[in-house]
């Protein structure tokens, strides 16, 4: 084994955001998924300056990464462009890009996994659970300080995981049909076997002895190899949470990076008691719920002892964090969080309506598409 | 050979009639229902044996399966069988061409320019090359030159959909092979129709017959395509999308337009791809957007190209004819190639190289074609049109494996290779 030592954690700006969305590869013709990403990135002539483009694990897959941001406006800027530098490397390669959890209707077996010794590595070892991982979600980096406070800021956010997946959720349609779930990607995500939650540890040593523990089993080889919810990412300083589906627009995944900022700001201010080792016992409980009833959602609490509904949780939380987003400047960003969590709206109702609407999926994805490549009336440039 | 087989046959028979006064008259022909079975399970065997076998497209098997039993070899499909089934290999050849013509996205010529670029330098350059080549190096008259060219700039759009179906093949080079072909089919056409008009002004001094044939087979192919178009897509609006049974109207008023434009003498290639054209521009509800013709039209592509393989002249095979139709086929790849080379941006020179290669097929569309302007003056067009139809002969063979290479070494093809990290 090839096991790769955990370094240093790299200090970071206090709050500081990044912002990774994995991304959707359709034909035009017919909106399936399609092998493209090999083909646009050897193509692309860009000069990186919002962020990166890189490979995923199969051909219909792209990630896009924006740089390290300060605010949440840049986080937007940024993804602006790097949607404005897709949308016209793709046109020219005749695809399409889209968001979503899932692709409503793709074959998984007609996917072809990248080259490269990574994504063979990941074949050969999980089979054809890799080219089931063909979904997409969004993964967001808070920067701390120092590693005892990332590993803190781990556990705390691990409570609140059920919000992002609620607010994100946009995967309701798996193998063409209605899953049920307001996010079935998680689904896809579980089936590995270091998917779950940060266990129990309390500080920067605690996670490294435990890292090693991890290794020195052949369970690790590197922090990649760690598919948790939200995890620590020493390489970066951050800490990284990952449950959220791509959402279907740019505007909605920014706002999570908002909700993101503004809640560690709270969390790291307030320093609320944790109960690290009671979540535990409710964490994949409330996962599932999330996953499956999106904002109808009713959270088991441990320290209560009692169930609350997350509508109501969220409503709360997103209110309490109005003074921090106000600090932060990206207040502005909460506000379709509110609207949503009021109106009972989400990407999974509005796929749900398309699909509703149209009677078949392809439309679906077609229109899917057109809103995530739609310039926001707020243009990159001016938000910068 | 079969004589042998049939003459105590019918003697029999004649026997027993005389007795067994139910008995029918000894059968003169095949039944057109059992040819189609026996072509279709010869054409299959011979196609999968040589795929399995030495990992060949099958294709390539369709036709030699024709050219063997063919009437050059052994005859056993005569040439009365084969007008037989020259509705089968219309209505086979129908529905590839209408499924080119609605892959034939003139959208991202506009989205992307340097594919405008390279397309028309590889119509322009093919047409121009091939002509100079039949006019000046084989001394063909200007009229056969230029119908010589028509028949063969294009690619073979039934065998590159084949080859791609075949080996599941994803990705630019793909697809713009897939445009290349289908682009180039619809210049072909277009010289064809304007070629049909100078055949007509050298070879007859009728020129009623000049302005009006081209102007015939353009209007009738656009009438009985739009016809066919619109009776589509009005029934379908009706029906689920995808279902089942858009799938039978898409089906149903192709072969109609085979149909109407068989009784009007307007060439079915021509018809079908204009009704695919029309569909996927036409289409603004999506309505038959999404819905795919049916796994069984690719039985119906290996009765085509076992027809083509029977078809085909190999009884007037001359090594001078030969040695011609290399030449054709070498100044056509150098067009080709060339073209794609000069141009084609947002991919990487060996792609499009490898692209070029792809477009090398030369096939049905360009058999038929060739006969179509031949029965115009029997007594010169078979023997004026040798070349094309030479050059298809050795295309019909080397064209779909430069297809296939030219995707297996883009990477774009499904893998069976487990070990690899392919697809399993």
């Amino acid at each position: 084994m090839n096991d790769k030592p955990l370094g240093e954690f790299k200090d970071s700006a206090a709050l500081s955001l990044g912002v990774e969305l994995e991304l959707q590869l359709v034909s035009r013709r017919d909106f399936d998924l399609t092998r493209a990403a090999t083909d646009l990135i050897g193509s692309l002539d860009y000069d990186q300056r919002y962020g990166e483009i890189k490979l995923e694990i199969t051909e219909s897959m792209i990630e896009i990464s924006t740089q390290p941001q300060p605010t949440v406006d840049g986080i937007a800027a940024d993804l602006g462009g790097l949607r404005d530098t897709l949308r016209s490397h793709c046109e020219r390669h005749n695809i399409q890009v889209c968001g979503g959890g899932t692709h409503p209707f793709h074959h998984w077996p007609e996917r072809r996994i990248c080259p490269g010794e990574r994504f063979n590595d990941l074949y050969q070892r999980y089979g054809y659970l890799a080219k089931q991982f063909t979904v997409f979600g969004q993964h967001i980096h808070v920067g701390c300080t120092s590693a005892d406070d990332a590993i803190w800021l781990t556990q705390a956010l691990g409570v609140h995981v059920p919000a992002f997946i609620a607010l994100s959720a946009s995967s309701p349609f798996v193998d063409g049909v209605d899953s049920f779930y307001q996010s079935a990607r998680l689904n896809a995500v579980s089936a590995f076997p270091l998917s779950g939650q940060c266990p129990a540890l309390n500080s920067w040593e605690e996670f490294r002895e435990h890292f090693g523990f991890l290794q020195a089993c052949g369970i690790a080889q590197g922090i990649k190899d760690l598919y948790w919810d939200v995890r620590p990412k020493p390489e970066f300083g951050t800490v990284e949470i990952r449950v959220c589906d791509t959402p279907l627009s740019i505007e909605q995944a920014t706002s999570l990076a908002a909700l993101a900022q503004s809640l560690a700001r709270w969390l790291l201010r307030t320093r609320p008691a944790l109960h690290t080792a009671k979540q535990a016992f409710v964490a994949r409980y409330n996962k599932f719920q999330a996953c499956r009833y999106g904002m109808e959602a009713m959270i088991s609490d441990p320290v209560a002892l009692c169930q609350q509904p997350l509508k109501q949780s969220v409503a709360n939380l997103l209110e309490s964090l109005s003074e921090d987003a106000r600090a932060l400047n990206c207040e502005h960003w909460l506000n379709p969080l509110r609207l949503a969590v009021a109106d009972g709206t989400g990407d999974a109702a509005w796929l749900r309506a398309r699909q509703d609407k149209h009677g078949n999926l392809n439309d679906v994805v077609r229109e899917a598409s057109d809103r995530l490549m739609r310039h926001s009336a707020q243009s990159p440039e001016k938000m910068r | 050979m079969l004589d042998t087989v049939v003459t105590p046959l019918r003697s029999l028979w004649d026997n027993l009639i005389e007795r067994l006064f139910f008995l029918p008259p000894f059968p003169e022909s095949i039944d057109s229902l059992a040819l189609f079975s026996l072509l279709l399970v010869v054409g299959l065997l011979i196609g999968e044996w040589l795929h399995k076998h030495a990992g060949w497209p099958k294709v390539i098997g369709y036709v030699l399966a024709g050219t063997l039993f063919g009437p050059a070899v052994l005859g056993w499909i005569s040439i009365e069988a084969l007008a037989q089934a020259r509705p089968i290999a219309d209505a086979a050849l129908g529905l590839l061409m209408m499924e080119v013509g609605r892959r034939l996205d003139l959208g991202w010529l506009f989205r992307n320019r340097e594919l405008l670029r390279s397309t028309s330098a590889d119509i322009g350059l093919s047409f121009i090359l091939i002509f100079g080549f039949a006019l000046w190096l084989v001394g063909l008259s200007p009229a056969w030159a230029a119908a010589t060219a028509a028949v063969t700039m294009a690619s073979a759009p039934a065998v590159v959909l084949l080859t791609v179906e075949e080996a599941k093949a994803q990705g630019q080079v793909t697809e713009r092979i897939i445009l290349h072909t289908a682009i180039g089919a619809a210049a072909s056409f277009i010289a064809f129709t304007v070629v049909l008009g100078v055949v007509h002004a050298e070879l007859s001094e009728d020129w009623l017959n000049a302005l009006i044939h081209p102007l015939w087979v353009a209007a009738g192919a656009l009438l009985v395509a739009g016809i066919g178009t619109w009776l589509a897509l009005t029934i379908a609006r009706s029906l689920p999308k995808r279902s089942l049974a858009q799938v039978f109207v898409l089906v149903a008023c192709a072969m109609l337009a085979v149909g109407i434009a068989r009784m009007l003498a307007v060439p079915v290639f021509l018809t079908l791809f204009l009704m695919g054209v029309l569909l996927a521009s036409r289409d603004r509800q999506q309505t038959l957007r999404y819905t795919q013709l049916p796994e069984g039209h690719w039985l119906l592509a290996i009765i085509l190209f076992v027809i083509v393989g029977a078809s085909l002249p190999w009884q007037d095979f001359t090594w001078l004819a030969g040695l011609q139709a290399l030449g054709l086929l070498v100044v056509r790849a150098v067009a080709k190639v060339g073209a794609l080379s000069w141009s084609g941006g947002s991919l990487p020179l060996p792609k499009r190289v490898l692209v070029g290669m792809g477009i090398q097929p030369l096939s049905a569309t360009a058999v038929f074609m060739a006969y179509e302007i031949a029965a115009l003056y029997p007594e010169v067009g078979r023997s004026a049109l040798t070349l094309p139809l030479f050059a298809a002969v050795i295309m019909e063979l080397a064209g779909p494996a430069l297809c296939r290479l030219a995707l297996v070494k883009s990477g774009e093809c499904e893998s069976g290779n487990r070990g690899s990290g392919g697809i399993a």
